[in-house]
């Protein structure tokens, strides 16, 4: 029987939350339950909570990873091999300490980590045929947005581990400076401290490469 | 550190945002970009 504590719970309350933060959807839904639920196997809680934090885990997984010849697959496979990781481990969770965010961003960390260590990125997928006309942003844009997106990621890349990670949350997966100090065992305060570090170095490296 | 704070909760929140930084600008090319539309495709190995 799955050993959640009241304080887990609570703390998968709000790491839950912030799947849903940037969608602008006014879920309120009590994820206390939700997740209780879903460690005792509940099925419509699982698919609840999963729908609920693939979102953030894609976003993380697609920042960390990059692109391969011009396409998520990689990043978004390894989101899935995340999504399917907190899926088994999920009836043996047990109170940590840590948030359930931390629990999820620590599989997801890992399973980057796998990734870019394995040879499986120079991989090449062959191109999905589009079903209809592609309603995204035309060549030109799509290349400018892919080379700022690369100077990001080459950028972030050359932070500290810590400030990456920071920004990689924060920003990128969503989260609140109060979630994003969950998963990372910061205050609040010492996570906006730590991000306006953070910031400012990337501007400083920014500057640079653009003087240079 | 206030000002940092609401532009990067603009960003996470996918807000606009009118910035003349380069590292905001980054951010929100990053972010604009690992949020495009996954694939429509997926394919399910044979068992």
């Amino acid at each position: 029987m799955p050993n959640v504590t009241e304080g887990c719970v609570a703390d998968a309350k709000s790491g839950v939350r912030l799947a849903t933060r940037s969608e602008g959807i006014a879920h309120r839904d009590d994820l206390k339950d939700l997740t209780s639920l879903a460690v005792q196997g509940d099925r419509t809680a699982i698919e609840s909570l999963i729908a609920q934090l693939r979102p953030m885990v894609v976003r993380y997984c697609r920042a960390r990873l990059g692109r391969v010849s011009g396409q998520y697959h990689i990043a978004d496979d390894v989101a899935q091999e995340v999504c399917i990781a907190v899926l088994s481990a999920l009836p043996r969770y047990r109170d940590m300490g840590r948030p359930f965010a931390s629990f999820v961003f620590g599989i997801a960390s890992h399973k980057v980590a796998d990734a870019l260590r394995s040879s499986v990125r120079s991989a090449v997928p062959t191109q999905d045929l589009p079903d209809g006309p592609d309603e995204g942003p035309g060549p030109e844009e799509t290349v400018v947005r892919y080379i700022e997106a690369e100077h990001a990621r080459r950028l972030l890349s050359r932070l500290p581990d810590n400030q990456r990670e920071l920004l990689m949350l924060r920003v990128v997966s969503g989260l609140s400076a109060e979630e994003t100090g969950n998963v990372l065992g910061m205050s609040p305060g010492a996570v906006r401290v730590a991000q306006h570090r953070a910031l400012a170095r990337l501007r400083a490296m920014a500057e640079l490469e653009s003087i240079a | 550190m206030t000002a940092t704070d609401t532009v990067l909760e603009a960003l996470s929140l996918r807000r606009p945002v009118s910035s003349s930084d380069a590292a905001v600008a980054l951010l929100a090319a990053l972010v604009d970009d690992v949020d495009q539309r996954c694939s429509s495709v997926s394919i399910t190995p044979s068992t």
